[in-house]
């Protein structure tokens, strides 16, 4: 099974710079959270709910100077293809679930709620390749569902290499064979907050990569916005009657 | 970075849409045209570049640039630009009549959890205690708090100062506040509860309501203690009392009646008991499901909630006489609609 | 690991104006890392202690014989153990909870054990059933600042000076023998390249919303944190690359938003770090080699005529 075909078709029959079908809705647990949201991107889904801002559980989580962010990562045991039972406090967990408490941090304004607590659950229902990058589209949406101050959107998108052509969007066949790069982006702008590559690439091939995964995030970023608009214009009439 | 490199393939939009609905591969530009028509913006978007507007909440500025932090709407008030978040948590102000539940008890306060981003206090000083009112707090207070109120217990208070930090500080000292009983609480969204002179009603059906401003319910029987003869007759020289107690607020304090002149020597520790009124019949207790109910019907049905609506409701939910069947989606629906027309027949 | 409330408020903003002037606090250069100093074990292989500036590192590598995993019957095991405790920082926790650990656990493990630093293929004894077990233990000393690119020198270090003991099969693969060091000279592992970290801090000199929202990349970033630097940073970036110009691994774990070409940019410049410090461990085994050599008269053991 080749991952690339000479005639520029990927194993899904996307081209290189194709994105997966994205869905996105929010408000989706009106009742439980203040904010929520689910997305998928091709077959990987993902559930996020915010509590918050509000009064820490323990009195160590109060800092006095702004809000402190806990991020919750749950990966169901039964979103890969084999059941495999997942342990919260895996290395790997903690890993990504640190990198989502810090890259949010930088673009919450935290310092608007101070001695608060943001609690952030995300619940990764089915794995199919760039599982950060949905999760991090999620918290956006989320935290933006529930009215939290933030700078701009963090929009994450995945990228890798085949050879020498870049990919864009890899989904889980790909993860696996190829190096993977995750960035998230900050709104519009080329500024990265979220960086992740885990396996090799050739150095000189590192601008390609980054550029079609930038426009990727781009793209992401206006779809995740379109959603915001629609949502929010249907909302905005709703209370004005 | 070119966007239009990138491919995306959305799903085709559906006929009721205005966009070309032969166009399958929507892109965004079409998408954005149409909501720019509304004033509706999104975190990180330019909202002016105008640097004579002062900035206001929900919104961030870099020199002269002025972006939206929050998803909302624009508001544009004398030379304030803010922008008001479509969804967010109750913000307390002063005088607001509130339904809290004690989460901590602490020194010389307590902690409520009022819906807020950080909890309210309730100090020991703003709380009538056994005795009377002009009676000096001791030290013995401070020990004796949880006899007062413990973690868990519900009452009805008012706002009375907002501090610097945003956190509220609430008041009992009236009659018609304090520790709830006799009934049951549930919670809807902040934003469905409209602000009015009053928030404790007696409905039909021997049930009386505490509609909290910040959401939060309290369903209870009414009570057959004070009334308003006994009210109308309070000098005012009883103790520069606060007798806020008005026809329509009346407040019962645990089973038997205080009247306001005895109010002193009886030293009534029923203002915080514990013990629910023994007496309370199946027929009051499913009015009470009943109004509870049509609550979470208007609730889901996002309806503005008011004494008027709950009446009409209570009404329409009468042709159901399985109080449960209430719950069902097509239930909720046609109630509300009942609410709806029955206002545009009143007029 | 409670970072932020450990400097004041004047500390943190002398070092950021000292910063915009050009000037560090230990007057090295922004891109300069601080230089090594390597003790290699004379009695032992496999034991390493690296001082860089003042943060301390002891690295242990050792090995055995197991089984391998059933479904890589023809690899070794390979694992790197991180031991942070509060002997190098009181604020470290004794316990491995802390994010800030498991972290710099994963970065150094990612860098060298994802990246097949080590021939595994090349640890097999008897396919399916014995092979060896590498362990390379790294034990913080000290913390002055940047434990990953110390830690990942330091154990790549401790990989090519550790040697294996040689062994023989007999009986037709049934029994190993495992030759003493003094009966047969011990064997040095397989080491396909060498990975080399890199820590980049990042300080904004401006306020957040001009990082965000402003046009030019005016952010500052320091190669090689000590202590003070890490504490009063506001975001890094790990850049692990190789001699043959190949991005092992990159990681931004949050902090401020850095522009894509300043990524591009410090990867670039790294290389040259990179070249610098591969070639360092190069001299100083082979020097060590070297003196062994000599010390323990190796040329009489010699097989062969020379010419």
């Amino acid at each position: 099974m080749e991952l690339y075909s000479p005639e520029g078709l990927r194993i899904d029959g996307r081209r290189w710079n194709e994105i997966r079908n994205f869905e996105c809705r929010i408000n989706t647990h009106p009742n439980s959270s203040d904010g929520s949201s689910y997305i998928e991107q091709g077959n990987t889904k993902v559930i996020c709910v915010v509590q918050g801002p509000m009064e820490p559980a323990l009195r160590s989580q109060a800092n006095s100077n702004e809000a402190t962010l806990e991020v919750n990562l749950s990966v169901a045991n039964f979103s890969t293809t084999e059941r495999k039972k997942r342990s919260k406090s895996e290395k790997r967990m903690v890993q990504l679930k640190t990198t989502l408490e810090r890259t949010f941090q930088q673009s919450v304004m935290c310092n608007l709620y101070p001695r608060t607590l943001i609690r952030i659950d995300l619940h990764v229902l089915s794995q199919d390749g760039g599982m950060l990058a949905a999760c991090t589209n999620a918290m956006t949406l989320a935290l933006i569902d529930a009215g939290v101050s933030m700078y701009d959107y963090v929009a994450a998108m995945t990228a890798g290499l085949h050879d020498q052509t870049p990919l864009l969007d890899m989904n889980g066949l790909e993860e696996n064979d190829m190096s993977t790069l995750t960035i998230g982006v900050i709104g519009k702008s080329e500024k990265l907050s979220l960086l992740m590559l885990e396996d090799k690439i050739p150095l000189d091939r590192l601008e390609s990569v980054l550029a079609i995964a930038i426009a990727g995030s781009h793209k992401i970023r206006d779809l995740m916005d379109s959603e915001v608009r629609r949502h929010g214009n249907i909302r905005s009439s709703k209370l004005a009657s | 970075m070119n966007v239009s490199e990138v491919i995306s393939i959305t799903k085709p939009v559906g006929l009721d849409n205005d966009i070309d609905s032969d166009v399958e591969m929507s892109d965004s530009e079409n998408q954005a045209q149409d909501s720019f028509k509304q004033s509706i913006v999104t975190p990180g978007e330019l909202v002016t570049d105008d640097p004579i507007w002062m900035k206001g909440h929900g919104t961030y500025f870099l020199e002269d640039r002025t972006f939206s932090s929050v998803a909302g709407n624009i508001s544009r008030v004398n030379r304030l630009l803010s922008v008001i978040p479509l969804k967010g948590r109750y913000q307390p102000e002063t005088g607001d009549h509130i339904v809290g539940r004690i989460t901590e008890v602490g020194n010389k306060r307590w902690k409520v959890d009022i819906g807020t981003k950080q909890d309210a206090v309730l100090m020991l000083g703003s709380v009538n205690l056994p005795g009377g009112v002009l009676r000096r707090k001791s030290e013995s207070d401070e020990l004796q708090m949880r006899n007062f109120l413990k973690e868990g217990d519900l009452l009805n208070a008012e706002v009375q100062t907002i501090f610097n930090n945003g956190i509220a500080s609430l008041h009992t000292r009236s009659l018609k506040y304090g520790k709830l009983r006799n009934g049951m609480f549930l919670k809807v969204p902040s934003s469905l509860v409209i602000k009015s002179k009053n928030h404790s009603y007696d409905l039909p059906g021997n049930v009386s309501i505490v509609l909290g401003v910040n959401g939060y319910i309290w369903l209870y029987k009414t009570s057959t203690g004070i009334n308003s003869a006994t009210n109308t007759s309070v000098t005012s020289n009883t103790n520069m009392f606060r007798a806020s107690v008005d026809t329509t607020g009346s407040y019962a304090i645990g089973q038997g009646s205080v009247s306001i002149t005895r109010l002193e020597e009886e030293s009534s520790w029923e203002i915080y008991s514990d013990k629910n009124d023994p007496n309370i019949s199946n027929s009051v207790r499913s009015n009470i499901t009943r109004y509870n109910n049509v609550l979470r019907a208007m609730s889901f049905c996002e309806l503005g909630i008011t004494e008027q609506r709950i009446i009409m409701g209570y009404e329409a939910s009468l042709s159901y006489s399985n109080i449960g069947s209430l719950i069902d989606k097509e239930s909720m629906e046609s109630i509300c609609q009942d609410i709806i027309n029955n206002e545009k027949m009143r007029g | 690991m409670s970072r932020n409330t450990e400097i004041s408020t004047n500390e943190r903003t002398y070092f950021i104006e000292a910063l915009k002037c050009g000037l560090r606090l230990d007057s090295r250069r922004f891109d300069e890392i601080r230089e090594p100093q390597i003790s290699l074990s004379k009695t032992e292989f496999g034991y390493v202690e690296l001082d860089w500036g003042l943060t301390k590192l002891a690295v242990r590598v050792s090995a055995q014989i197991g089984k391998p995993y059933e479904d890589r019957p023809f690899e070794g095991l390979f694992q790197i153990n991180c031991e942070i405790s509060s002997m190098a920082w009181a604020h470290f926790d004794n316990s491995k909870n802390s994010n800030e650990e498991i972290l710099i656990a994963r970065i150094i493990e990612k860098a060298i054990r994802r990246s097949n630093s080590l021939d595994l293929e090349a640890l097999c004894i008897i396919a399916g059933e014995k092979v060896w077990n590498i362990t390379v233990d790294l034990n913080f000393l000290n913390f002055d600042g940047n434990f990953v690119d110390v830690g990942c020198f330091g154990a790549m270090l401790a990989l090519h000076h550790f040697k294996k003991p040689d062994i023989s099969i007999v009986n037709g693969g049934e029994d190993i023998i495992v030759h003493d060091i003094d009966e047969r000279q011990p064997v040095p592992l397989s080491i396909l390249h060498v990975p080399i970290c890199l820590t980049y801090s990042f300080y904004n000199p401006g306020n957040k919303e001009s990082n965000l929202k402003g046009e030019d990349d005016d952010e500052i970033y320091l190669l090689d944190a000590n202590l003070i630097e890490e504490q009063v940073r506001e975001g890094s970036i790990v850049v692990t690359l190789n001699k043959n110009r190949e991005l092992i691994q990159l990681s931004k774990n949050g902090g401020i938003p850095i522009s894509a070409n300043v990524l591009l940019d410090l990867s670039f410049k790294s290389m040259k770090i990179v070249d610098e410090l591969t070639e360092l461990i190069k001299k100083v085994i082979s020097k060590h080699e070297k003196e062994r050599y000599e010390e323990l008269n190796l040329k009489m053991l010699e097989v062969g005529a020379d010419r």
